[in-house]
Formats: C-alpha cells, structure tokens, sequence
C-alpha cells in the first residue's frame, strides 16, 4: 500500500504538534509592569514549581523561544523594544500576557506614558489575569495555551496596529 | 558487501541514526540527574526528541551580515565531525567501527571541530552577544584542550600504542583509574569544560551574554549544534569509561561504568559555580596542565 501525501503531512503534523506541545521555550520580556508579575513568573521557574517536567524552558535569546511571556502595558519606550523582539523569533511563535496590566493596562491605565495594554501592539493568544497571577496561574495558562494548540484550535488572535505610533 | 558495511557504519550504527538517539538518551539522563540533585521532578524521557523536532520544524532566520554559505554550512560540519569521531571509539561497550594506527588524535581533533564551528558560527552571527560567545568559546578550547589531550595520552603511554582499540585492550587489565589517578580527574573535568557544562558555561552564560555564540541560531542550525554537543557527549563519556574505567568487558557493564560518570559529571555540575573565562584558562594552565605534564614526565621516568 502506498501511503498518500495526505497521510504523510498528517503524520509529519501530527508529530510536530506533538513536540511543539511538549517542548514550549519561553522568553520573558517586562515592557513596564512594575516587577510584581515577573518576580511570579521567576518565582515559577524555581524548583519549587519544577517546570521542566513540560519540557518548558527559559531562554535569554528570542531566535531560541517559542513562548513571549510579557507583563505589564506597553509604555511609549517599550513599545518599539518589544516588537523587535517579538519579530527576531521564529514562527510558530505564542504571546502569553500575564497580569492585569498586561491584559487591561491596569493600574497604569491612561497614563501619559503608556501605549496601552499588550494586545493593542502584538497578537496575544494567552491571558493570565491576577495582580499578580499566582505561579499555579501562571502554569495553568501556558497549559491552556498549549491545550488549544493540541487541538489545533489556535485562540483567535487580535490583530496588531504596527503602522501608527501611538 | 564492504559498502554496504560502510554506509550502514555511518548512517545507523554505530554512528548516525543510533548515535544520535543515544545522545539523546545521555542528555535527558544528564538533565534528569541534575534535577534530582536539584530536588526536583525533571525532565520526561522524551524531551531532548521533543526538543530537536520542534526545533527542526521551526523556521531558520538567516540574520543580516552573515555569510549565508558558513551559516547554514557550520552546523552540519560540527554534527558531521561529532559522529565520525564516534567511528573509532567503542560506543556502546562495542569495538571501534573502524581503527588504524593513532586514531586517538584524529578523534580528539575531530571532537574539537564542534567547539571551532560554534566559535566561527558566533563570529559569522555578527551579533555582539556571538560574539563574545565566540571569543569565551575559542579562549576556553586553549584552555583544556591541551590538559585533556595530555590525560588521554597517559594511557595510550603505558599501552604503548596510539590506536584506541590497543589501548582499549590494555585497560582491559589494568584500571587507569587506579594507576592514573591524576590523569582521570583532569580527564573528567577536561570533558565537562569540552562539554561546556557548568563551572565552564561561560560562554553560553545565559545571565551575561544570552545564549553564547548560538544566539543568532534559531531552528534546524540550533538543533543540529545540540545534537552535535549530545554526540559529543556520549563520545567523550565513552573516551573517559573506556581509558580509565577498565576497558569494554561487558557492553552492560560498560553502560553501567558510563552512567556512572555522568552521575559524577551531574553532581558536578550541580556543586559548582560558574568560573570567569580568565579563572577558567587561569586553572587549567596553573593546575590542569602541570599536573598533567607531572603525570607524563613520571610515566616516563618510571617506564
């Protein structure tokens, strides 16, 4: 029997979803939270919460990750920063915002200084609400994320606004 | 017949396909064993697959201001140059694949052609962090390549031969461990600065220079380059355990002796402290070197 090309792309996907999902690499990047969220996200990268047992991994270069894990709003000077960074990874590539500001602008809300929340500059496929989320939290949404990205059900990204400056 | 002998060497066994997977295999045991120490869970077993396919599968950016040809050139000699160095060495407990007169320096070299790709691969990223990740790699390759070089010599001095499966022989009979004492500490310690594990990650200290010489290297060049250091380090590890542990035997037993020097490197490696490039070249020179040279010039006198 000679398999057809739609089974071997199945077989090939299937497998590469299989290893997406269990090897997510995470990078993280503060565009102006004030520290509490990301002191959480460190918190869950200690042995305590062990997260390797997901093959998660935190990596300093973007090229390597799969994962932007962000806190906090955008402020006018992070803004150009972390777009850099969100393009200098390679595709299939996620964005994970953890904390209120992330998701909202929080407390931050208005601020002259401020772009606005994270999704107004980048596609965000993951929301972590929590001021600030706990590490269970954190854990519990990159699984959600990685559940969605099992099922091949990608969370419907909102589109960024790369041309204005806002 | 002799092709097809030769084909199935490099592409499934020993080298190739089976070495590859063995690595992989090494490395999540070196991982899993330093997260014990660490108290925690660890990785699954099938991480470092997991790992390489994802990495395959993701896109490969070509950075601006590289040459195209060395970039995507490098990681296949460094993955090609770790698997024939597997050739001559007896992986799994078995005979060398293939063997002639002074094979130990041909594998040792071929062994350091991971570590100049990496270097040239930083240098050809045109990225600052590379680098310096080039530079601390390159400095450290001055630093142990000689001391290891010299421990491995021991051996092959009191076997009188420079052919790794004479000398293999020879250990059979006598521990190394035991006779050149020395000369297996600065063995191991030479291996994990090869290896580039901790203390002697400083130039891929994530803290400092981001990823090293690699941080321009995203997908299959990345992976490749981690396959190449897995490779590396079941050569190595075979290298050590066969010179100072007794030889072959028993394929089961040498596993064994194997997995319980990574145990040690592991333990190691959750112990110690990052060292400063210039602490680094500073011991291996101060200590590593003249004890070695010690080792030789006793073996010499006592011969």
């Amino acid at each position: 029997m000679i398999a057809t090309p739609n089974l071997i792309n199945k077989v090939v996907s299937g497998i590469t979803t299989w290893a997406r999902v269990n090897s997510p690499w995470i990078i993280h990047f503060n565009s102006g939270s004030c520290n509490g969220c990301d002191i959480e996200i460190l918190a869950t990268l200690t042995p305590y919460y062990d997260i390797e047992r997901f093959g998660i991994k935190l990596k300093g270069s973007p090229r390597h990750a799969d994962v932007l894990i962000c806190t906090g709003p955008v402020t006018r000077q992070a803004r150009s920063r972390l777009l850099r960074i969100y393009e200098q990874m390679p595709e299939p590539k996620f964005v994970v915002a953890v904390g209120s500001c992330g998701i909202s602008g929080g407390t931050f809300a208005g601020c002259y200084n401020i772009v606005g929340h994270i999704d107004e500059v980048l596609p965000v496929d993951a929301y972590i609400p929590g001021c600030p989320p706990r590490p269970e939290a954190i854990i519990d949404g990159v699984v959600k994320l990685l559940t969605h990205l099992k099922n091949g059900t990608r969370p419907e990204p909102i589109k960024p606004q790369l041309g204005e400056q806002a | 017949m002799e092709t097809v002998l030769a084909i199935t060497s490099i592409m499934f066994f020993p080298a190739g396909i089976s070495l590859i997977l063995g690595g992989m295999l090494y490395e999540w045991a070196d991982r899993k064993l330093v997260a014990r120490f660490q108290n925690r869970i660890g990785p699954r077993w099938f991480q470092p697959l997991a790992d390489t396919i994802k990495l395959i599968s993701k896109e490969e950016i070509q950075p601006l201001g590289v040459n195209r040809a060395l970039f995507f050139g490098l990681p296949v000699v460094a993955l090609a140059g770790a698997l024939t160095a597997a050739l001559y060495v007896p992986i799994f407990g078995l005979q060398p694949a293939h063997s002639f007169p002074g094979d130990l320096i041909v594998t040792l070299y071929l062994l350091s052609l991971l570590t100049m790709c990496t270097g040239l691969a930083g240098w050809n990223s045109d990225s600052r962090f590379s680098i310096v990740g080039a530079t601390r790699t390159l400095t450290q390759l001055f630093a142990y390549e000689a001391p290891f070089l010299l421990a491995l010599l021991g051996p092959a001095m009191a076997a009188d031969s420079w052919q790794i499966s004479k000398i293999v022989a020879y250990t059979e009979t006598h521990w190394m461990i035991v006779l050149q004492p020395v000369g297996f500490v600065i063995a191991l310690i030479g291996l994990m600065g090869k290896l580039e594990l901790p203390p002697f990650d400083a130039p891929e200290a994530e803290t400092e220079i981001v990823a090293g010489a690699l941080t321009e290297y995203s997908g299959r060049g990345l992976a490749l380059f981690h396959i190449g250091k897995s490779v590396e380090m079941v050569v190595g590890v075979t290298l050590v355990t066969a010179f100072y542990l007794g030889g072959l035997g028993n394929p089961l037993i040498f596993l064994a002796k194997t997995l319980g020097l990574l145990l040690v490197m592991a333990f190691l490696q959750s112990v110690l402290v990052r060292l400063r490039i210039d602490q680094t070249v500073g011991m291996w020179w101060r200590a590593g070197a003249i004890l070695a040279l010690l080792q030789i010039l006793a073996l010499i006198v006592l011969k």
